[in-house]
């Protein structure tokens, strides 16, 4: 009973590695690894997650024209997050999955000059016009959040923080998940709050 | 200090406040206009109009306002085309409608009576949500206590309404809206409005509760999968088509394309569906609750599927269904320090200080003497000095080399057990801080450690036995060393006293090894020195104060034969150790570990005889212990697949976030966090939690039971742990809703246990 038990699990999990591999078939879940990707940023300069090999990455999906993403960067607060991972040594990537043809759509320079205006700390901001990186995560919403650890898996995807609400005011009462899971996963623990429900405005993927 | 911060409280309200104030007064977002149109009628609107919806609060109360009766209010919104709001499950992005209700003493609002969403599919999301008009009611309850003003004659239901509304963007809005329902006379000026939404609303299957719909969760490569079979649904619909909305968020692919993605069924009466998993779920709930509905909307029907099986490992901490955050968080706000029985609170840095701390870790040192696997080694020990003492007392006073060379083989003793405490906490302080969550006990975490104590326990049994003696077996340059400098012996003895005292976890340790942790390294160290102390203790005092030594009785044959019964101890130490490996590694683990204890007695005892047979029998089992270390050696330190023990006599195995949902429902629970290796959590298992008083008072008051098992390494459990203030097992948790959990003395005795539950 037990000994077929131990020849079922390999096969089962080659087969989950395997269809995790093949591309596009299905997104990432928190645990796996974190497919690899290339985007050129704002600045015309191409970044493969791959990069950044060794260093713990955050993700973040934005749009400027969500109210959700003002209600975060309008008070700061989305850029004391991104400060906190700075001073961790940890790589930010705010990702833009914005279709063109979208009223919210901002052209590189453009999403750089507000980036710029926000005073964000962030790495790196990507153009996913296509909306690959964006399905790659199944990223649903703006702010979406995912951690990647300097061991290249995902560890953390979810909301940047617990209150679920367009209103700035209850920032000050929410956990911020993204600072806390930074804080456990280099600390080296386990993450409480791995995946969570992240809130915002859909994505406007091309359709 | 306690001003101060009192003092900064208030500061800080006072400033929350001025930039509320100041914010409603800038703010330029889409604020409450309030507009009450007092007309003719009997009824006050309230109607807030965004350039998106017109959002109205409605009544019906046609025989008017009356305790017992229920007053029927509610929010419609008439979206513009193409704009939507949200579901109780908004779905993939979005935000469901929230009401806030502030009502007179006397009057309590219900839930929602959601009125049955639509899919609004956005490309690779989907969202549940209204478009066109619709009528969030919501039930209100007037008991007897309400009493309306001397002059007043109405109800007056305030509402703040926040909704997202959104079509390709999204605008967060909100409303405040006041409505004066009349006491006497009829308001049914919207009785259409709420026969609409009414029709529009699911209808909960019969039998809901005991139903028998279930959701059973298929792991498969693809990230899993829930199998619905939802019963009692009515005949009507056999064979139809059916749209289904999950109540729970995040659990479900939103998006998921009939046909391609998941697939329905009618198998005689009851529909059956699979639909696959988020991706990224954060909910594990149990329970399930669905919207089912035809495709063109008009008929719908509400099902609870009981979830069956485990949710995917990857999941975080279970989430707790929606109809209970409520209840969380009156918990939460309740919720204190854990208490012991007494009722002090424990564990945090301030309950306990340093110096208390140390003299616990001291009484706890001197306790593990007499645990089991430590007590033989300590009185054959504690014999060697008999001998020494009533030798030098017959010879009519101590000779100054006697009582000097005792002494120093006491301190040389001492300092073996008190560094190999140190080291044993560097080692764990060393591990945790490389970021393994590990807690006191951890050695036995391991396999391999558990086997190589197996084997030791078994060489001191057999030397006990006189099977073997040490200087015969080992080299003889270091059997002249150990002759010659009983110092090292004892040293080393004090390094063996540790090794075999690890499986025992005294009381005092668990309170005072939590502590340690989180002091700075010096301090957790000199904790770990002072049980090392602690333990030492006897066996010094016996060196130095000849006249306890004195107190034993004479030597004699009678020694012979206490060592040899000596023996026997240690072998149901290693029977034990057996039985644990047996729990970590599984049967053919234990086996295994069984033949190569032969093995290796079979080799000590070779190594002890003389001549051409002692080449001979080492030959023989040197070939046999290494073939079976070849063969079986990987079957130790495998790990089982982890199975879920059997609920027996009502117990259920513990995950994380269970206590909060029982909690939740209102349910006192007791956890029993133990493990295989832990004697006297074994102890206890077997003695208090086993008193059929005991388990009949647990049963009076519906206390649930849960075990949390650390037998292997399991981060939840010791972050749980961690929680409680606690490093190592066995701790005992009493939880009542509301109140801060009770933590239980290690020496578990029925008598507190039952004082605990009937303060329940």
């Amino acid at each position: 009973m037990q000994r077929r038990h131990f020849v079922i699990t390999p096969v089962a999990v080659a087969a989950a590695a395997l269809i995790a591999a093949a591309p596009a078939m299905a997104s990432v879940t928190v645990g796996q690894k974190a497919p690899d990707f290339s985007a050129k940023d704002t600045a015309g300069k191409t970044v493969s997650l791959a990069d950044f090999k060794g260093k713990t990455v955050v993700l973040e999906w934005v749009n400027p024209g969500c109210p959700y993403v003002k209600k975060h960067y309008n008070g700061g607060n989305m850029q004391s997050t991104q400060k906190d991972a700075a001073d961790k040594g940890v790589v930010w990537l705010a990702i833009n999955s914005t279709e063109t043809g979208h009223s919210d759509y901002l052209a590189p320079a453009a999403l750089q000059k507000w980036m710029t205006e926000q005073k964000s700390p962030a790495t790196h901001t990507l153009m996913d016009e296509s909306g690959k990186i964006g399905q790659l995560y199944a990223a649903r919403t703006t702010p979406h959040m995912y951690i990647i650890n300097p061991q290249g898996n995902l560890v953390y995807a979810g909301g940047l923080d617990s209150i679920a609400s367009a209103n700035p005011a209850d920032i000050k009462t929410a956990t911020n998940y993204v600072k806390q899971s930074l804080g456990e996963t280099l600390a080296g623990k386990p993450i409480s709050a791995a995946t969570t429900r992240p809130y915002g405005c859909s994505v406007k993927y091309k359709t | 200090m306690r001003f101060s911060l009192h003092h900064r409280a208030v500061l800080t309200k006072v400033l929350f406040f001025i930039v509320l104030i100041a914010s409603y007064l800038i703010s330029t977002s889409v604020k409450a206009q309030n507009l009450p149109q007092s007309t003719s009628f009997n009824t006050a609107k309230s109607i807030v109009t965004t350039p998106q919806v017109k959002a109205e609060l409605l009544a019906y109360a046609p025989d008017g306002v009356e305790p017992g009766k229920t007053v029927m209010v509610g929010l419609q919104i008439t979206h513009k085309p193409e704009w939507h709001t949200y579901w109780k499950n908004s779905g993939d992005s979005g935000q469901p409608t929230d009401l806030q209700w502030t009502l007179p003493a006397g009057v309590t609002a219900g839930e929602v009576q959601w009125p049955t969403p639509k899919k609004i599919p956005i490309g690779t999301l989907a969202n549940y949500g209204y478009e066109g008009t619709v009528l969030l009611p919501v039930p209100l309850e007037v008991s007897q206590m309400f009493k309306p003003g001397v002059l007043s004659n109405d109800l007056e239901v305030k509402l703040k309404a926040v909704w997202l509304v959104c079509k390709q963007e999204c605008i967060p809005e909100e409303g405040e809206f006041v409505i004066k329902i009349p006491i006497k006379g009829s308001t049914a000026l919207s009785a259409p409005d709420f026969a609409a939404a009414k029709a529009a609303s699911p209808v909960n299957v019969p039998n809901l509760d005991i139903g028998k719909s279930t959701a059973r969760i298929v792991n498969d490569a693809s990230g899993g999968k829930l199998e619905f079979s939802i019963h009692n649904l009515p005949i009507a619909l056999r064979g139809q088509s059916l749209v289904l909305f999950p109540e729970t968020a995040e659990v479900l692919h939103n998006a998921a394309v009939l046909g391609k993605d998941w697939t329905q069924a009618w198998t005689g009466a009851v529909w059956t569906a699979v639909m696959p998993l988020s991706a990224q779920r954060s909910a594990s709930p149990s329970i399930m609750p669905v919207v089912l509905a035809t495709d063109d909307g008009k008929q719908a029907y509400r099902a609870q599927a009981q979830v069956l099986g485990t949710w995917p490992q990857v999941a975080p901490p279970a989430q707790v269904p929606p109809e209970l955050a409520a209840a969380l968080k009156a918990n939460a706000a309740s919720q204190q320090e854990p208490v012991n029985a007494a009722g002090q609170p424990l564990s945090s840095s301030d309950a306990m200080s340093f110096l208390p701390a140390l003299l616990l870790a001291l009484i706890g040192g001197l306790i593990l003497n007499l645990m089991p696997c430590v007590f033989p080694v300590l009185a054959i020990k504690v014999m060697g000095f008999t001998q020494q003492a009533h030798l030098s007392s017959r010879t009519g006073g101590e000779t100054v080399g006697g009582k000097s060379s005792m002494v120093s083989t006491g301190v040389a003793y001492t300092v073996g057990v008190v560094l190999s405490f140190v080291a044993l906490g560097g080692l764990m302080l060393a591990l945790r801080a490389g970021g393994e969550a590990l807690g006191w006990g951890f050695q036995l975490q391991s396999p391999a450690v558990v086997a190589v104590l197996a084997a030791l326990f078994t060489l001191i049994g057999l030397n006990l036995l006189g099977v073997f003696e040490f200087a015969n077996v080992l080299p003889s340059s270091v059997a002249t060393l150990q002759a010659k400098n009983p110092q090292i012996d004892a040293f080393l003895s004090g390094v063996l006293a540790v090794a075999i005292a690890s499986p025992c976890t005294a009381p005092f340790m668990g309170a005072s090894l939590g502590f340690a942790l989180g002091l700075p390294a010096w301090q957790a160290l000199s904790i770990f020195a002072f049980l090392g102390i602690g333990m030492a203790l006897p066996y010094l005092l016996a060196s130095i104060v000849p006249a306890v030594a004195r107190m034993l009785p004479r030597p004699g044959a009678w020694m012979d034969v206490f060592k040899k019964i000596m023996a026997f101890p240690m072998f149901a130490t290693v029977a034990w150790l057996v039985w644990v490996l047996g729990q970590q590694s599984g049967v053919d683990g234990a086996g295994a570990l069984l033949v190569m204890l032969v093995g290796m007695s079979m080799l000590v005892w070779g190594l002890s005889l003389r001549g051409r047979s002692k080449a001979v029998v080492t030959a023989v089992s040197v070939t046999f212990l290494s073939g079976l270390v070849w063969a079986t050696g990987s079957f130790i330190t495998q790990s089982t697949p982890h199975t879920a023990p059997a609920a027996a006599s009502g117990w259920q195995s513990w995950e994380p976030g269970k206590v909060d949902q029982l909690l939740a429902a209102g349910q006192p629970v007791f956890v029993d966090f133990t493990a295989a290796w832990c004697v006297t959590c074994q102890l206890n298992k077997k003695t208090t939690l086993n008193n059929a008083q005991v388990l009949a008072d647990f049963s009076a008051k519906k206390v649930q039971l849960l075990r949390a098992d650390w037998t292997r390494r399991d981060p939840a459990i010791t972050q749980a742990l961690a929680a409680l203030g606690r490093q190592g097992v066995p701790v005992y948790v009493l939880y009542k809703p509301g109140s801060a959990p009770v933590v239980m003395s290690e020496i578990l005795s029925s008598a507190d246990v039952r004082v605990a539950i009937a303060k329940l």
